[in-house]
């Protein structure tokens, strides 16, 4: 039976206790720091008629923007942004799993944290549209009794997606212990290409999508 | 019957909503492969609903089989045994 855990693995640091998850945040956010400055450098050296390294980045980041502007209209300059880096964040943070590292997207509070970053960004893009009166109106709308209903239903948003992003990835990590500890030989790397691949990459499309769905319907 | 057994087949109990989730995302597939058939200029919209439609089923399916995790691996911690 492998060892597993609902919480996450806590390591000593500096006198104190931290979960293995947050350490590896850390990792993962320095690394995108990096990344990010190379591209900063890069961006000078950006030509016209693209060519390797510069087709994906620009590849990333108008699909995005296209992807944002389908949705939310013309706050998708704003939004875009916001969810490209929440989405990269989430794919490099679980991607992590397949050098056999603890992901940060297993820790509860990791994703609770996402998922608040995406309600802000769904009430600061209402709250820009319509402004506080019309948005508290809108939300009143057909009739003021359905105003508690809305509020519960976008505090429960971000609750409901972090549940999902952990879920799903605890759950692709335990499947992948299971099948270690019954079969260690060729099969774990097959079905590794589901769990640990496909997987996140479609939590990831997820993330973003219901992000940009909630905005959508907070403005339209 | 001891509590551990209680437990696991609880856990399976929960494991269950897995039955509704695949009968949901079935239905709604099915429709929608119907309406592109018949419409298939609208195939992008239809794709996109579809899509949120399916991320609430898979949501819900989720729930259930975290429910049987807790149950599983938190559960035998917390009663004596």
């Amino acid at each position: 039976m492998p060892e597993i855990s609902i919480m996450p693995h806590r390591v000593h640091l500096l006198s104190t206790e931290v979960g293995a998850s947050v350490v590896m945040g850390w990792c993962v956010t320095l690394l995108l720091i990096v990344f990010c400055v190379v591209i900063n450098r890069r961006i000078r050296r950006f030509t016209d008629t693209p060519s390797g390294f510069q087709n994906v980045i620009e590849l990333a980041v108008e699909s995005v923007y296209r992807f944002a502007h389908g949705k939310v209209g013309h706050n998708a300059d704003f939004c875009a942004p916001v969810v490209l880096t929440l989405m990269t964040f989430v794919s490099a943070a679980t991607l992590v799993e397949l050098f056999g590292l603890p992901p940060a997207t297993e820790d509860l509070s990791c994703t609770l944290a996402l998922g608040l970053i995406t309600f802000s960004l769904v009430n600061i893009t209402a709250l820009k549209e319509f402004g506080l009166r019309r948005r508290v109106a809108r939300m009143a709308s057909p009739v003021f009794v359905v105003l508690p209903i809305r509020v519960m239903t976008d505090c429960v948003a971000p609750i409901s997606m972090a549940l999902r992003l952990f879920a799903n990835v605890l759950v692709g990590g335990i499947i992948m212990k299971l099948i270690y500890s019954v079969i260690p030989l060729v099969v774990p790397a097959v079905l590794s290409v589901y769990f640990n691949l496909i997987h996140v990459a479609i939590q990831t499309f997820v993330f973003g999508l219901l992000t940009l769905n909630y905005t959508m319907e907070a403005t339209e | 019957m001891s509590v551990i057994g209680i437990i696991a087949i609880s856990a399976a109990v929960a494991a269950l909503t897995g039955v509704g989730a695949a009968l949901g995302m079935s239905m709604a597939t099915g429709r929608a492969v119907e309406s592109i058939a018949r419409q298939p200029e609208a195939a992008g919209k239809i794709s996109s609903s579809l899509m949120f439609g399916l991320i609430m089923m898979e949501t819900c399916a989720i729930y259930g089989l975290f429910v049987a995790i807790l149950l599983i691996f938190v559960m035998p911690g917390q009663v004596p045994v």
